[in-house]
């Protein structure tokens, strides 16, 4: 199916989210939609996929003009779009989810669905729990899905936030084949410079609402980069300190899930340092960055904090040593949906009983002026983008905490945003502060750790040379070839 | 994004508009006039300073179980055990007024401390069982209702009888120095019960707004787990959330027993916590609108004595009307998140109400 | 003198058809209010039926009524806010149709010096615990209460007989009392048991009417009785419950009757287990009253009145009355008119005192239940010690407090 897009204008309040964006989408092509957060891409996908209606402007559809007021009226017109956190229901099975909203019979939809991730290389059980699944195979699930509704173009919004390097490759492998084969429009939403470089025939750079550039392959990053920013970015450089006191550490620490066990294993960290914790998918790194700050009890061992006993002590406890957590999903954990940045802010500034709201409105504004979070004070933080919520919420963190545990510290972040939350973090590792984070990107790990951790199915072992691996390596690792 | 103010007072008088409509139009099919109706029940509660300290009194224990609720809400506890608060309130306060001498201006005071705290300890029961044992808090609060009833009762027709030619029905009346007094024979309302209402929404207003345990109650309602890592007290906001509305609970019971009926009786409580619910499920938990609400409940209710008096309608009339107006308010809530969804996708309408939560859960699915 | 109002009232009556449109400018307002609702077909019941008899017999009447004011129905309104509106719909008199509006009717009669008050089921006008303008008005359902006993010591075949209580106090325990006194008598008189043998049980369910979750559930109550034995079960409550499972069951075959209670019309619920229901007739009472507030010669008074003897179910003459159900046998409703017969005729009798007269079911020897004397072999009662009775009697099973 050919789109085509003409003058379309989108407004929220003062934002002029899309200004007069017009272009092309031919079938059998995958374009990569980029652009950094607050670009416009997501409001642009969402009014293709009928979630909003544009202000002005119209669509066209193979010619002919669409007008449909629904993601519902979309889907039937053959556009469906896959969000960035799947839209599926957690208490139901997979072959349940893959029945909702179609009109098969449970046979029908059983061979349906073998059918499609047979061809397209999936592995889901039909008849697992999709509470059970990685955020990888719910995506693989809402994407057959989709092709069982009829879907001819497919959005995807950052489909390779939070899934593993495998997946991402049977991601790739399977959109492509769409394309190439079935001949579908696939339209990919990411921040991603090498994603996009690696799968696309053609991005289309939105900045601050506008179209500002179309290129065809072979797309270079220097090339994005320019369009995205205006600008090349420099490369942040890694820093070895390393030698500080031990502030925290996990003694022959063993942690148990209802889905797995952490075999027993030790983890000092010293002041200054940033160490990362690579891993697939619940293989045991998420559970041993939670242990640091308290908020999983391990079954067996000590956690310290400034040579305290900690164990088995509530995460405020911990938060009054200097040990502070900082969770991936921003919205579930992390900040609070109904208040506003300046109740954010009063929340955590200081521990008064009465509270000052004059105070705590200026506050407010310096925090948002250092962090560069584009709202208002007033603003519910709901509103902010994903970026602006990652830097309110950094800018929540004490000043000089004596251990950060962050979970996934730039999820769904452009490569500018990150570039900067970093910044800001190795600032407070200038003073002491010691850093742990889980990351899904490899980049990022390579990028900034002093010290690699890797965990596989409940092992977490320490890469004895971090300087020198390379992101190759940490892949293999991560996927159990160790050494 | 920000609708202005016309647009909002609009939406706060169209449900009232609709629901008078509405009760008139059922009025007229059962063949009265629902001009008389509405003229007797605005007689029934302002004819005069009698009839009007008849809305007062149901007004004032209204009032502080609401308030009380506006806390629960705000940290996210359904305190269906509100009621079990009031009545344990109203036992204690009866404790007192039997069995306590002391000089006159310390004597009430006492009891009203006595029944608050008597609503505290029950309420921190919930509590307990909530944060303990994980019991949840509408359960724990059905049975320690019951619980509280029975107890009530109990006492009534045990220990606390009144003595042969007394009716088994109350304990006897208490003395003249251990009740609320009036501010006048025109005008029977305890000057006192006015000053602790006013009080309870002026103090739970300004808690809510000024005060850190007031914001760390909201952070605690809307997500504890995001409040836990943002450094709040997450089950110590939910314990004393539960404390200060039994505290307000107990303090509307002592009402009850100590000037509504001058004894302890079963069932005083009436139902008016379970009112109190749905007065603070209507204005959103926002503490300003929850005395105006309260006292409209009041008015139409109190008025409506007149109504069975002087036209000999039905009972149950009032209470179509006031379930016409929550139904009424929920759909000009839920119209008004739709519109301004319509204006702002990227600015979903926070979850103020469990009622909100239920409709944006079923809107996923 | 109770002939003589009622024929007052019919030439009343008469008249009004006649001077109405004169009369009806300046109508005479009385309140009514119900404890619970005025369709119960029971206590609340029979008092709203008594206001509608006064409408009808005296001229230039208009009853206005409050149904279910109590804490649970009616929370928003007190005694207080009600005779308030009342007042101000023009009542002169007001009835206050509970013993759980007594301590409130002295409490707003004070507020309203100028209305009278007519408490039913009372004692502070005989106590002198009331205001002067507030009365206290009671039907003599004792006899009511001998003759439903008499009626279940008749048929019973199991010689177990339940009694459903409601509270306990001073007049519930005498009516349970007299229930027995008459179960006992009849049993043993004519159909020929030992009385030594009858099982007379009372469960009280804790209150007047059934509330869920607070008082014991009587339909729950009722079936037990009848699982553990029983075959009759006299009704003390508000409430039909006890004639309604009577007749579910006896619908599937077993041999159970029911003695309801209060309200004229009870046994419409379940004729064919019914024995008879004894009953209030406020109307002749009310209507007395209401005259003597028009015309100004009301005063303050404790009012027990009995029947009618020479007619116990004579609308306008009697206060008390007990109508027969389909469910007596031939024989026993011959055997329970000679035991009125006789009740009626130790009552009219001229050469005994009025006061003991009163109480000839109520002959001694009688003990209570913690072995204290009430009245000795060949002794009657003073009425006073049946009004205030202060336990069971030795022989009934149940708590007395």
């Amino acid at each position: 199916m050919d789109i085509e897009l003409r003058h379309i204008h989108k407004r929220f309040g003062a934002v002029h989210a899309n200004n007069d964006i017009s272009a092309v989408f031919h079938s059998g092509q995958i374009v990569g939609i980029l652009g950094e957060n607050g670009a416009g891409k997501s409001t642009l996908m969402k009014i293709l996929a009928g979630f909003q209606p544009p202000d002005s402007g119209v669509i066209l559809l193979d010619g002919a003009p669409a007008a449909y007021g629904s993601p519902e009226a979309a889907l039937s017109a053959g556009i469906g779009m896959l969000q960035q956190d799947p839209l599926d229901i957690g208490a139901f099975t997979v072959i349940e989810n893959f029945i909702y909203g179609s009109h098969l019979t449970r046979r029908e939809a059983y061979r349906a669905l073998s059918a499609q991730t047979e061809r397209l290389g999936f592995d889901i059980d039909p008849d697992a729990l999709v509470s059970t699944l990685s955020i990888g195979q719910r995506q693989q699930l809402e994407i057959v899905r989709l092709l069982a509704l009829g879907v001819k173009t497919l959005i995807l919004d950052e489909p390779t936030t939070g899934i593993s390097t495998e997946q991402k490759t049977l991601l790739f492998d399977a959109l492509r084949l769409l394309a190439k084969r079935d001949g579908m429009s696939v339209l990919l939403v990411s921040h991603k410079l090498e994603d996009v470089i690696a799968l696309c025939d053609r991005a289309v750079v939105l900045r601050s609402g506008c179209l500002v550039g179309e290129l065809d392959a072979p797309l270079t990053t220097a090339d994005l980069v320019q369009l995205m920013f205006g600008g090349e970015l420099i490369q942040q450089k890694r820093k070895h300190p390393g030698t500080g006191d031990v502030v925290a550490a996990l003694e022959g620490v063993t942690l148990r899930s209802r889905r797995m066990t952490v075999e027993p294993f030790t983890l000092r960290i010293r002041a200054s340092e940033v160490i990362g914790l690579a891993g697939l998918d619940n293989s045991g790194q998420e559970l041993a960055l939670r242990a640091c700050a308290g908020l999983v009890k391990p079954a067996a061992g000590r956690v310290m904090v400034l040579g305290e006993d900690m164990t088995g002590k509530p995460y405020r406890a911990f938060m009054q040593k200097g040990v502070w957590f900082s969770a991936a999903g921003r919205l579930e954990e992390g900040l609070i949906a109904g208040l506003t940045l300046t109740e954010h802010v009063a929340l955590v500034a200081d521990s008064r009983p009465l509270l000052d709201w004059n105070a705590a409105r200026a506050l407010t504004e310096a925090k948002l002026a250092q962090y560069q979070v584009r709202g208002q004070p007033e603003s519910l933080v709901e509103t902010l983008s994903g970026g602006n919520q990652q830097r309110l919420l950094m800018g929540l963190l004490p000043e000089k905490p004596v251990l950060l545990a962050l979970e996934q510290p730039t999820r769904g972040l452009d490569v500018d945003s990150s570039q900067w939350i970093w910044t800001q973090l190795l600032d407070r590792c200038d003073v002491g502060t010691a850093i742990l984070f889980t990351s899904p990107d490899l980049d990022e790990l390579v990028a900034h750790s002093d010290r690699l951790l890797v965990a596989f199915a409940g092992r977490i072992t320490e890469v004895p040379d971090a300087a020198s691996v390379t992101i190759d390596q940490l892949g293999r690792m991560i996927g159990g070839a160790f050494q | 994004m920000k609708m202005n103010w016309m647009t909002r007072l609009a939406f706060a008088l169209l449900p009232i508009i609709a629901s008078l409509a509405i009760t008139a139009l059922l009025i007229t099919l059962v063949g009265s006039d629902p001009r008389a109706v509405f003229e007797r029940v605005f007689e029934g509660a302002f004819r005069n300073s009698t009839a009007f300290a008849g809305v007062v009194n149901f007004w004032i224990p209204l009032v502080l179980c609401s308030m009380g609720l506006v806390v629960t809400f705000t940290a996210g506890l359904w305190n269906i055990g509100v009621e079990g608060q009031m009545m344990v309130g109203a036992i204690f306060a009866s404790w007192g007024a039997q069995f306590l001498a002391l000089p006159a201006p310390l004597q009430v005071g006492a009891e009203i401390a006595l029944a608050m705290a008597g609503g505290a300890v029950w309420a921190s029961l919930a509590g307990l069982l909530k944060v303990r044992l994980g019991v949840h808090e509408i359960f724990g609060g059905v049975a320690l209702n019951a619980l509280a009833n029975v107890w009530a009762i109990y006492l009534i027709s045990g220990p606390w009888q009144p003595p042969e030619g007394g009716s088994a029905q109350a304990t006897r009346p208490f003395p003249p120095d251990a009740v609320l007094p009036s501010i006048s024979n025109a005008f029977p309302v305890s000057l006192l019960g006015l000053i602790i209402a006013f009080l309870a929404v002026v103090g739970v207003a300004l808690a809510l707004r000024g005060t850190r345990w007031g914001l760390q109650l909201k952070a605690t309602g809307k997500n504890p787990r995001s409040a836990l890592l943002l450094g709040v007290p997450t089950t110590q906001s939910a314990l004393t959330a539960l404390i200060v509305c039994g505290v307000l609970a107990g303090a509307a019971g002592s009402y009850r027993a100590l000037f509504t009926y001058t004894s302890l009786r079963p069932l005083l409580t009436g139902g008016i916590g379970f009112l109190g619910l749905l007065v603070v499920l209507l204005v959103g938990v926002r503490a300003i609108w929850t005395p105006l609400v309260a006292f409209a409940f009041a008015v139409v209710l109190g008025g409506s004595t007149r109504l069975r008096v002087a036209l000999q309608l039905d009972q149950s009339l009032a209470g179509v009307l006031q379930s016409t107006v929550v139904l009424m308010v929920l759909l000009a809530n839920g119209l008004r998140r739709r519109l301004s969804a319509r204006r702002s996708v990227e600015a979903p309408q926070p979850t103020q109400t469990a009622v909100d939560f239920k409709q944006e859960q079923t809107a996923h699915e | 003198m109770r002939h003589k109002v009622g024929l007052f009232v019919l030439v009343c009556a008469l008249l009004s058809v006649v001077a109405l449109p004169a009369l009806a400018q300046d109508e005479f307002v009385f309140g009514v209010v119900l404890v619970g609702p005025e369709n119960d077909r029971g206590w609340s019941q029979a008092h709203y039926e008594g206001g509608l008899y006064v409408e009808a017999v005296v001229p230039g009447t208009r009853m206005i009524y409050f149904p279910s004011l109590n804490p649970a129905d009616a929370p928003e309104t007190t005694l207080l806010d009600v005779v308030d509106e009342m007042v101000d719909q023009g009542a002169r008199v007001i009835f206050t149709a509970s013993d759980a509006f007594e301590e409130d009717t002295n409490r707003v009669a004070k507020a309203f010096p100028d209305v009278v008050f007519i408490n039913i089921s009372g004692d502070d006008a005989l106590t002198g615990a009331a205001p002067s303008n507030v009365g206290n008005l009671m039907g003599q359902m004792e006899w009511g209460k001998l003759i439903a006993g008499c009626a279940a010591g008749l048929t019973t075949q199991t010689g177990s007989i339940g009694y459903l209580g409601p509270l306990i106090n001073a007049e519930t325990r005498r009516l349970a009392a007299s229930a027995y006194l008459g179960a006992r008598y009849c049993y043993e008189t004519y159909a020929g048991g030992n009385p030594n043998d009858l099982t007379f049980t009372v469960t009280w369910i804790g209150f007047w009417f059934n509330i869920p979750g607070v008082t014991l559930d009587p339909n729950e109550e009722t079936n037990a009785f009848y699982n553990s034995g029983a075959d009759v079960v006299i009704s003390g409550i508000d409430t039909t419950e006890a004639i309604v499972v009577a007749g579910q069951r006896a619908a599937r075959g077993e041999a159970v009757w029911a003695v309801p209670y209060d309200y004229l019309g009870a046994c419409e619920e379940a004729p064919e287990v019914c024995l008879g229901v004894p009953y209030f007739h406020w109307g002749p009472d009310y209507a007395e009253i209401v005259m003597a507030v028009m015309d100004g010669t009301w005063s303050q008074d404790w009012e027990w009145v009995g029947p009618d003897w020479s007619d116990i179910n004579n609308p306008d003459t009697s206060a008390v009355g007990f109508i027969f159900g389909d469910g007596l046998s031939e024989e026993s409703a011959a055997a329970l008119e000679d035991f009125i017969a006789d009740l009626a005729a130790y009552a009219t009798n001229p050469f005994i005192p009025p006061s003991f007269a009163l109480w000839s079911g109520w002959a001694g020897p009688l003990v209570l239940q913690d072995g204290t004397v009430l009245a000795a072999e060949g002794e009657l009662v003073d009425p006073l010690d049946v009004w205030y009775l202060g336990q069971l009697l030795r022989g009934m099973i149940g708590a007395s407090s």
